[in-house]
């Protein structure tokens, strides 16, 4: 039998796309880049603002909220897929961040440069992130949120002070040439690595996150097994293997995130642990589970601590409160937004509602309890009776 | 006959300590152990009763030359700062409560952890408060006694204290976890939403654990200075506080107040007894002992969570009526 010649028709491109061609948008997509578009005249906005109100040098907080936004929207990326897919607030993390830094540095000491010593810390952190679950928390599946941060406090416990151990706790520092801020503008300077360097590799890991993501077979498994574990196992979908391509990504993502956050300071064994925080509340201010909403509440985080930083120090002045250590309190700005966060919108700026969902959800359940409890009341009244 | 009081007297610093972690295991046993409710804000609990007591009851601290001086002055009786200490902190955690009590186990360990952490860092950089990092110092002892083995009486009378309130606080927490309202606890800690279905306000029972949980850490805090006549904001209080009460609970036994204060008297004798090895150890380990110290507890956390969540003393198993 002849068999019928395959009909000349669209591109793979367009057929994906559903027959509107490559550079078609969505409705949603549409959607959102408006949003985002006015965000950032918003946000260009506010600093012209505050660049008229008082001089173009308080745009050197802009500047150094951009520099940590990257640092903790890398290491957000990485704790958000662990989030999704496994379900559980990865408390390691910070310390994970922290490993990478110093194999980068051990790397580094033993001379080769230091680009090499965060490639190897990449590759040697993924096989981290595939060890961590295959030894600890693959055993923990299924018994809810709670044990695996346990253990994953036990887990950074180990990492921090194995770091303490070994490379003692004086403060490291890498080898680079302190170079001198770029003056842009009197009294505005962007420093090479801090200000150029660090944001240029956190634009280029978002970049290559969403192309995993969006465009690669794992990357869409990957969200397939976040969406629904069990929907994604039924399609035939691998997720064992998913979830430690996810460790490993979400490891060596770290692992960059330590060395940007290395060159900023020192290197200490607790500097993850005090990112940590930043980390956590980017993850929840943007939506768990969704690396653009990490992106977008890494630079949410990042961009209000050091934003609020001349509020500080104006409240440190004497003659407003005269608050001593002003500037220290800067850190409380991420947890209020946290908090706010959480009882306004505990799905994040960018997640959607569950709101509909949970309320049939949750009459189900009660439905449920209720037969249950009068089935079981019913076998022990028949059992007494027999 | 002479006696070594040296040795006495550390004994005595490593009850007094243990009755103190035993405090705050208690308090998360009842959060976590009966209600499921998963506070990692253990240390900023125990910092804010800490305060609150030194300051109650401490004699005017002028500043001077190396010491920024700190708010305080009251000289309230002793038990009097136990009081406020557990008020304070109850109220604390109320206000805690109230927004995030709602949420996911996860999302509340966040919540509490940064609660921690802002807390800590307010006392370490709020000077005209806390005196800053120096601390606050010459905090009344319980008893004061004079002559030879002064230290070791004073050492002994806060030991005999913390005897009694571990003594009164088991008494009474038995009761109450065995009471209807107990059983009310652990419905929740099984199944939420069946408790409300059969008829019980939880968030309103969560609310009362989580607040009656912080005001038993606040009395820790009392009793760690009633321990330690001074405080130090950046290592007293470190979120490895929170992680050592954890590791507490669940090798005592997550529902067993017996226990909590096992895990309390063993955890910290580890750390108890690293301490006292750092005299013993050859000079190139000594400087590590304490991190390797945590490495264990961090390998224990790990290995009891995975192979023994029920920890040493199981909780009991009740069977349905």
């Amino acid at each position: 039998m002849a068999i019928p010649p395959e009909p000349e028709s669209l591109s793979a491109w367009t057929v994906a796309r559903g027959g509107r061609g490559l550079f078609h948008l969505t409705r949603r997509t549409r959607r959102q880049l408006l949003r985002g578009g006015v965000a950032c005249l918003a946000f260009v906005g506010l600093n012209a603002l505050l660049a008229a109100r008082f001089g173009v040098s308080i745009l050197n907080y802009t500047i150094a909220g951009l520099s940590v936004s990257s640092i903790v929207i890398v290491s957000a990326i990485g704790l958000t897929l662990i989030y999704g897919i496994r379900g559980f607030a990865n408390f390691a993390h910070g310390d994970i961040i922290a490993l990478g830094a110093y194999v980068a540095l051990f790397v580094n000491l033993n001379g080769l440069s230091l680009i090499w010593g965060t490639i190897a810390a990449f590759a040697v952190l993924a096989l981290f992130g595939i060890l961590f679950e295959l030894v600890i928390f693959s055993r923990l599946e299924g018994r809810g949120p709670v044990p695996p941060i346990v253990a994953s406090v036990g887990l950074g416990l180990i990492i921090q002070n194995g770091i303490r151990t070994l490379a003692t706790t004086r403060p490291w520092l890498y080898p680079v040439p302190a170079y001198s801020d770029i003056p842009i503008a009197p009294g505005l300077g962007v420093n090479p690595i801090r200000h150029i360097l660090t944001p240029a590799i956190g634009l280029l890991f978002v970049v290559s996150a969403h192309i995993l993501l969006t465009y690669t077979n794992l990357g869409k498994a990957m969200r397939a097994t976040a969406d629904n574990l069990e929907l994604a196992k039924a399609t035939g979908i691998d997720t064992k293997r998913v979830t430690y391509a996810t460790w490993a990504i979400s490891c060596s993502f770290a692992s960059t995130a330590g060395v940007l956050l290395g060159l900023t300071s020192f290197l200490r064994p607790e500097m993850g642990l005090n990112i940590l925080l930043l980390i956590f509340a980017a993850v929840i201010v943007g939506g768990v589970g969704s690396p653009w909403g990490a992106v977008l509440g890494g630079l949410v985080i990042g961009l209000s601590q050091e934003m609020s930083a001349p509020l500080f120090i104006w409240l440190g002045q004497p003659d407003v409160i005269g608050l001593v250590n002003a500037s220290a309190y800067k850190v409380a700005i991420p947890f209020i937004i946290l908090i706010v966060v959480l009882i306004l919108r505990p799905w994040g700026i960018a997640g959607r509602p569950p709101a509909f969902v949970s309320r049939v959800y949750f009459v189900e359940r009660i439905t449920q309890a209720i037969l249950s409890r009068t089935a079981k009341a019913e076998q022990a009244d028949g059992d007494d009776g027999g | 006959m002479a006696i070594d009081t040296g040795i006495l007297i550390n004994v005595g610093f490593y009850v007094s300590f243990s009755i103190v972690f035993a405090i705050l295991a208690l308090g998360f046993n009842l959060q976590w152990g009966y209600t499921g409710i998963f506070n990692a804000g253990i240390a900023g609990f125990f910092l804010i009763g800490a305060y609150t007591a030194a300051i109650a009851i401490t004699p005017p601290t002028p500043p001077s030359p190396g010491y920024p001086g700190h708010l305080g002055g009251y000289q309230l009786p002793i038990a009097a700062g136990a009081i406020l200490a557990m008020l304070v902190s109850g109220l604390t955690a109320i206000a805690i409560a109230l927004p995030t009590l709602r949420l996911r186990a996860d999302y509340l360990a966040i919540a509490t952890l940064a609660f921690a952490e802002v807390v800590r860092t307010v006392a370490i950089n709020l000077e005209p408060v806390t005196a800053g990092t120096i601390g606050i110092i010459g905090i009344p002892r319980l008893f004061t006694f004079s002559g030879t083995n002064s230290a070791l009486f004073t050492t002994g009378t806060v030991v005999g204290v913390g005897a009694v309130i571990i003594l009164v606080l088991f008494v009474v927490l038995h009761f109450i976890v065995e009471s209807p309202w107990g059983r009310v606890l652990r419905a929740v800690r099984e199944d939420e939403e069946a408790t409300m279905a059969v008829g019980k306000n939880t968030f309103w029972f969560k609310l009362q654990v989580f607040a009656i949980g912080g005001a038993l850490m606040g009395l820790a805090g009392w009793f760690f200075v009633m321990a330690l006549p001074y405080l130090e904001p950046a290592g007293d209080f470190a979120p490895a506080v929170t992680f050592s009460i954890w590791v507490m609970v669940i090798v005592g036994g997550a529902g067993n107040l017996k226990g909590s204060i096992a895990g309390a008297f063993l955890v910290y004798g580890l750390e108890w007894s690293s301490v006292q090895l750092k005299d013993l150890a050859p000079d190139a380990l000594s400087p590590s002992i304490p991190y390797i110290r945590l490495m264990i507890v961090g390998a224990l956390l790990i290995v009891l969570i995975i192979y023994r969540p029920e920890g040493i003393l199981r909780e009991k198993k009740r069977v349905l009526r």
